[in-house]
């Protein structure tokens, strides 16, 4: 499918300086749940604008999708070694 | 010829024949006839020979599942006989027995290789000596397989039409309940469509005598707005997305809410010799007799688990049948057991077909007492052998639940019924009919329309009155269900005699397989699938998964619900690889000005998802060109960025990691922009058109990635910015060369003196007509004007700046010399140079992380980690002085030959007359003057380093 | 605006230059035999065939006509923004994948905070007017950016359109789910696109300039296995007459 993007898992960017570890553990750890877990995804063919799904990743099933703005506690921050892979 | 005077719901048109050949013969048959029916009322009996065994095997199910009729039609293999319509013409031919289907050489391995051909046996008998598996496996394929493909058919190609399409609902089925759902949900308003296998539908129903009924149903269906898609497979379901395949035509059809109708598959018992030619399914006999009038033999002997065996016995009689003995395996039998004996039929409860014997078709039946289970090569069973050239049998049913498994469905046992029965059912799934476990008429239709009314409601259509209907529908349903009708469960194996008993058709495997499965340790059904292909087959497991379950759960004395069933995959049919394939979508992306590199006759390549021109015939030339008057590049592909508002600054100054809020308007600045691991991303200019705008190149390959990477970080952060992504609204050309001004004079009214068009300037002003941006950039390393105009310009500009060149010498260049040309300047190429584990500091740029900025910017925490750690390796330059070009990608070796690093750009330079490149190499000898090794194709080649660009260093051509 | 470059519009013949606007598709459309004229500095595919013919072919099969040279704006600002100034034309309401018809532009709100555009290139000059007053007026930051040449556009017009969209496009252009009126944004022969359903078997269908050749060739194959051809933007009945005779 080309209509949507996949973002991968919405993981919190460090709000301050991040110790090493922490670092690490921001750009190379996912939590790679089976079961439910909020995602971003953009939608590509379309209106081009990003929004965040909760998701089943076992049934493929989307329970909402949302805007970030409407999405209490999303929390910010995104994927970005897996971002710099598609850009390359 | 065995056709019968006409019959109430046939298919044939008597008056139109319908001429083909088979295997050269020619054949006559009726308009509605199928392959199989033709040919069987001609007298064929042998359709095929089987997959290993080479035995002969003929109609059986008559309903397009088992295997046993698959023959090539127009010299396409994988045809189903039974189901495939005739056309005047047509060429038809066996699969699989050379040299003929009466006379097949390999059916000796029947006979004699019964020993020599265990499961497994590809890799059990033929393994050794190794050296001569080779041959055996040319042999294994000529011998095995379902038929052949030409290499080159020049009269089979054709491509499927995609048509993709949304429904309200889709039911799948054209019987009786299908029909039913259909009607009943598009009166309530919803749309529908039904697609049905047959050529129309009605399903059991026209087979049954009830084609009054399904004939009305089927007007009513189409007076209520049903579209009907008749000869239409569906082939799988995929999140809601059900491609269906008719004819050319691959529909995917997307609905709200599905009813699956789909049936369900008589199944065949097991006993020796059940493959015999003659032995036949009780639908697939009443198929041939009431579809297409064709009498399927003289004499019949019957073995029933359920009542349908003993209808089928009493249709048979009806036109001319006569029968041997029935045997029904239940203790029991049915009330139709009365009408068989009124006959004259003697009715055998409690029995079953232990053995079928013959030569070339049935000859003779025995009939004996049903027992639990026999033993392997046990004595043959006692009972009463009647001579007969058919033998009717009835298994049971399983409902046809492939599609709704694939939906989400689950299935349990049902112990009652004998086979896995639907248990819970998806969201926006239904299922009605024999998938569902109903059975007569009255209670099919009646779980039709309760499903119709289901899925419109889930629609929010309907009335008080519909809920109502729907309600008592409901309970009806219901009562149905919970007493299905008395049948047997049928013992895994009926009766073992001299001949061997098929669990399955499409593989030949035998229960003596199976149990040898389980014997060596194979003992889970997903184990045995793989170790004896059963169920693997063209019928997919429809014929013969209950059995070899039931077969594994009487050997390991375990339930069949512990067994368990395989999985079911799509597609649910067989389908030409070609249907699926479709039509190639192959999404070019050309520039405003691609029709004019044409007319130049330039080399044309895939750049990315763009065709560019990779050269115009003379790269070293174009290069010259470049050096000495001027070159004219298209660079369209670039990614253009639109960057604007109050905070566009600020957004920026956190996307890279230099400074570009202090940017002036009108001035460039080069940027890279890194992940928050502190890897390079991409790169390009940024030029400030007004406090509140910025205009943002990209590389060609990144533009796509690079705007959801800033509009994800502006959604993310939800700053007062926004973005467009204009890169296909603008054309842009690179024009450079010591005669660049001169040109740009004779275009333009903007003064190009060095003094007011600096380098590392952005200015709008119009350009032979055209309304241009004009960066005045040095990615070629000479005198360069980047010049970037509405696409509808682009061909206007171009022209016009070749013209105005022509008496200074400008050439077009492509890609090619401009890689030579951004080589020599030691410009980096972002995915050439850098790869994904590459950062500033390693790519020898630390001076463009401005770690001094105060404000956080994505990538900076790496960075600062990078910034204090010396890099292992370091992108240099290098020369070699023995003039030849190592490959892209050779290894830099260290002194003991080890790879430390890698060459990423290599290319002779005509103008410095040296072969030139860059490569990453050890931090220890990334200085002027080291030497690295570089291992190419077996060639060591000796490469001084050097970290200056090697032309114009300082950049003096640049700034002049 | 600082954006000029981007204005096809703003090209101006001089002694030694006459630029025309092309479209992506003009050499397609003047290999299937098109008759190209120049028209308010765009050069134009008028017609193909006879215009009996075309009219035929609208009536009962398919037609497709290049409209590149339509003019696109691209409005970004806040959702309150973006909506205070498209109701700001009388009886417009604002809706998620609902166009409004006006002044012969579709003002077609794609997404909360973005709006496009689309109008005749004659009613270029005054819709931009109006959306950079509603710009002014809004006093806060707003985005007006002209992407005319940003996207490339055909028209698939007659009564087999929608099967022409089916064969290389999964939107639901059913007429209850897309009626006119409607915008959808999504792919199109798997390249990001939007659909206007302009008129009852009309669809405007807008798609990447660069990518033009390809969905022609995309849309032609469909379209010629049902009977369709290209027609002239002259076949094309004015969709609202009055407003055309000003412009005109």
């Amino acid at each position: 499918m080309t209509d949507f993007g996949f973002g991968g898992e919405v993981v919190r960017r460090p709000r301050s300086r991040p110790s090493f570890r922490e670092l690490n553990s921001y750009n190379y750890f996912r939590r790679n749940v089976a079961g439910v877990q909020r995602e971003w995804w953009f939608h590509r063919s379309g209106c081009r604008a990003w929004f965040i799904a909760e998701r089943d990743t076992t049934t493929n099933e989307v329970f909402f999708t949302a805007r970030p703005a409407e999405v209490e506690g999303a929390g910010a921050g995104v994927d970005g070694a897996q971002k710099a892979d598609g850009a390359s | 010829m065995s056709r019968l005077p006409a019959q109430p719901g046939e298919r044939i048109a008597r008056e139109r024949v319908v001429r083909f050949t088979f295997d050269g013969h020619p054949v006559e048959g009726y308009e509605g006839d199928t392959i199989g029916s033709a040919l069987y009322a001609a007298g064929r009996r042998t359709f095929s020979r089987s997959f290993k065994y080479h035995r002969r095997r003929g109609l059986m199910c008559c309903a397009g599942q088992c295997p046993n009729c698959i023959v090539a039609v127009d010299g396409a293999p994988g045809a189903r006989a039974c189901t495939e319509p005739v056309r005047e013409g047509m060429r038809v031919e066996h699969l699989n027995a050379t040299p003929g289907l009466e006379f097949d050489l390999m059916s000796a391995v029947d006979r004699f290789g019964g020993a020599l051909t265990p499961p497994g046996f590809y890799y059990k008998t033929f393994i050794r000596p190794r050296k001569l598996w080779p041959v055996y496996e040319k042999v294994l394929r000529h011998a095995a397989g379902l038929g052949r493909i030409a290499k080159v058919h020049p009269d089979r190609q054709w491509q499927t039409e995609y048509r993709r399409r949304h429904t309200d609902v889709l039911v799948v089925g054209g019987g009786l309940a299908g029909l039913r759902a259909a009607a009943s949900a598009a009166e309530l308003g919803a749309d529908v469509l039904l697609v049905d296998n047959g050529p129309r539908p009605g399903g059991r129903a026209i087979v049954d005598g009830h084609h009054g009924t399904a004939g009305h149903l089927h007007d009513k269906a189409v007076a209520a707005g049903v579209e009907i898609l008749d000869g239409a497979t569906a082939l799988g379901y995929f999140d809601g997305l059900v491609p269906v395949w008719q004819g050319s035509t691959l529909h995917q059809i997307r609905a709200q809410e599905h009813v699956f109708a789909t049936g369900a598959v008589e199944q065949p018992l097991v006993f020796s010799g059940n493959d015999l030619p003659g032995v036949m399914l009780s639908g697939g006999a009443c198929r041939l007799a009431s579809l297409y009038a064709v009498k399927p033999g003289n004499r019949a002997v019957v073995a029933t688990t359920s009542d349908r065996g003993l209808q089928a016995a009493i249709a048979l009689r009806k036109i001319g049948v006569e029968l041997a003995a029935v045997a029904d395996l239940r203790s029991t039998p049915g009330p139709p057991a009365d009408a068989v004996r009124k006959l004259g039929v003697e009715v055998l409860p409690g029995h079953t077909v232990v053995e079928a014997q013959g030569g070339k078709t049935v000859a003779k039946a025995t009939i004996a007492p049903v027992q639990a289970s026999e033993a392997d090569g046990g004595a043959p069973p006692t009972g009463r052998t009647f001579e007969c050239d058919l033998v009717i049998t009835s298994g049971g049913f399983v409902p046809a639940a492939s599609l709704l498994v694939q939906a989400g469905a689950k299935t349990r046992y049902d112990s009652q019924r004998g086979h896995f029965a639907l248990s819970d059912m998806p969201k926006s799934v239904h299922a009605a009919g024999e998938v569902a476990g109903y059975e007569d008429a009255d209670s099919l239709s009646c779980s039709g329309k309760l499903a119709g009314l289901a899925a419109a409601h889930a629609l929010g259509l309907g009335n008080p009155a519909s809920r109502k209907a729907a309600d008592e529908l409901r309970e009806r349903a219901a009562t149905a269900t919970a007493h299905p009708a008395a049948a047997a469960l049928p013992p895994a194996v009926c009766g073992q005699g001299a001949s061997k008993c098929f669990v399955c058709h499409c593989e030949d495997v035998t229960a003596k397989d199976i149990r040898q499965s389980i014997a060596e340790g194979y003992d889970s059904i997903e184990l045995c699938k793989r170790y004896t292909t059963v169920t693997m087959g063209p019928c997919q497991g429809r014929m013969c998964e209950l059995q070899s379950v039931r077969l594994m759960a009487q050997e390991m004395g375990r339930s069949l619900d512990e067994i368990g069933t395989t999985t079911t995959r799509p597609p649910t049919t067989p389908v030409p690889m070609g249907v699926l394939a479709g039509p190639p979508f192959e999404p070019a992306k050309r520039s405003a000005i691609h029709g004019r590199h044409r007319e130049l006759n330039a080399n044309v390549m895939w750049a990315g998802d763009w065709r560019r021109a990779y050269d115009y015939g003379d790269p070293e030339a174009e290069v010259l060109a470049v050096h000495r008057a001027a070159g004219l590049i298209d660079v369209s592909t670039l990614g253009k960025l639109l960057v604007r508002g109050p905070d566009a600054g600020e957004f920026l100054d956190r996307l890279y990691p230099n400074r570009l809020s202090n940017l002036k308007p009108g001035r460039i600045r080069y940027g890279v922009i890194n992940s928050d691991a502190g890897r390079i991303v991409d790169d390009g200019t940024i030029c400030r058109l007004d406090d509140d705008t910025f205009y943002v190149t990209t590389t060609s390959s990144g533009a796509g990635a690079v705007e959801e990477w800033f509009s994800w970080w502006l959604t993310d952060w939800g700053m007062r910015v926004y973005l467009t992504d204009i890169t296909q609204g603008l054309a842009a050309v690179n024009l450079a060369g010591p005669k660049a001004r001169e040109i740009m004079e004779r275009v333009t009214e903007l003064d190009c003196s060095n003094e007011a068009f600096k380098y590392l300037d952005g200015k709008r002003a119009l350009i032979a007509g055209v309304p241009c941006l004009i960066l005045r950039i040095g990615f070629v390393g000479e005198l360069g004007y980047e010049i970037h105009c509405p696409s509808a310009h682009g061909e206007h500009l171009w022209d016009a700046l070749l013209q105005a060149g022509e008496e200074f010498g400008i050439r077009p260049f492509g890609l090619e010399p401009q890689r030579v040309l951004r080589l020599q300047k030691m410009h980096i190429l972002v995915g050439q140079d850098t790869d994904s584990e590459s950062t500033p500091f390693g790519a020898a740029m630390p001076w463009i992380v401005k770690l001094d900025k105060e404000e956080d910017f994505i990538g900076r925490w790496a960075l600062e980690r990078y910034s204090t750690e010396s890099a292992s390796t370091t992108l240099v330059g290098f020369t070699l002085s023995d003039g030849r070009v190592p490959t892209e990608g050779s290894v830099v070796l260290d002194g003991g030959q080890a790879p430390i690093g890698q060459v990423t750009s290599s290319r002779f330079s005509p103008v410095l007359r040296q072969v030139i490149g860059m490569a990453w190499v050890p931090a220890g000898r990334a200085s002027d003057g080291d030497t690295v090794t570089i291992a190419d194709n077996g060639r060591t080649l000796q490469a001084r380093v050097r970290t200056k660009p090697f032309y114009d260093p300082d950049g003096e051509v640049l700034r002049s | 605006m600082s954006l000029e470059f981007l204005d096809a519009s703003a090209a101006v013949k001089t002694e030694g230059f006459s630029p025309v606007a092309r479209s992506p598709m003009e050499r397609r459309a003047r290999a299937a035999g098109a008759q190209i004229e120049e028209r308010g500095g765009w050069a134009l595919a008028v017609a193909y065939a006879a215009s009996e013919q075309e009219a035929q072919t609208i009536s009962h099969a398919a037609g497709w006509a290049d409209m590149s040279h339509l003019a696109k704006l691209e409005l970004q600002a806040e959702p309150d923004v973006v909506e205070a100034i498209f109701v700001s034309n009388p009886s417009a309401h604002f809706e998620l994948g609902t166009a409004h018809r006006t002044d012969g532009a579709w003002w077609c709100p794609l997404a909360p905070s973005r709006l496009l555009v689309i109008c005749e290139p004659s009613r270029f000059a005054s819709v931009r007017r109006q959306l950079e007053d509603a710009v002014g007026a809004a006093r806060k930051p707003v985005s007006l950016v002209d992407v005319t040449t940003a996207f490339a556009a055909l028209t698939i017009v007659g009564p087999l359109s929608r099967e022409v969209f089916a064969r290389f496009s999964a939107l639901d252009l059913r007429p209850h789910e897309t009626p006119v009126g409607a915008v959808r944004p999504g792919s199109v022969a798997r390249q990001p696109g939007v659909v206007v359903c302009e008129d009852e078997d009309r669809f405007l269908m807008l798609f990447g300039w660069a990518v033009a050749e390809y969905v022609w060739r995309q849309v032609e194959e469909a379209a010629r296995r049902l009977g369709g051809s290209p027609v002239g933007i002259d076949a094309l009945a004015p969709l609202d007459a009055a407003v055309e005779e000003v412009g005109g």
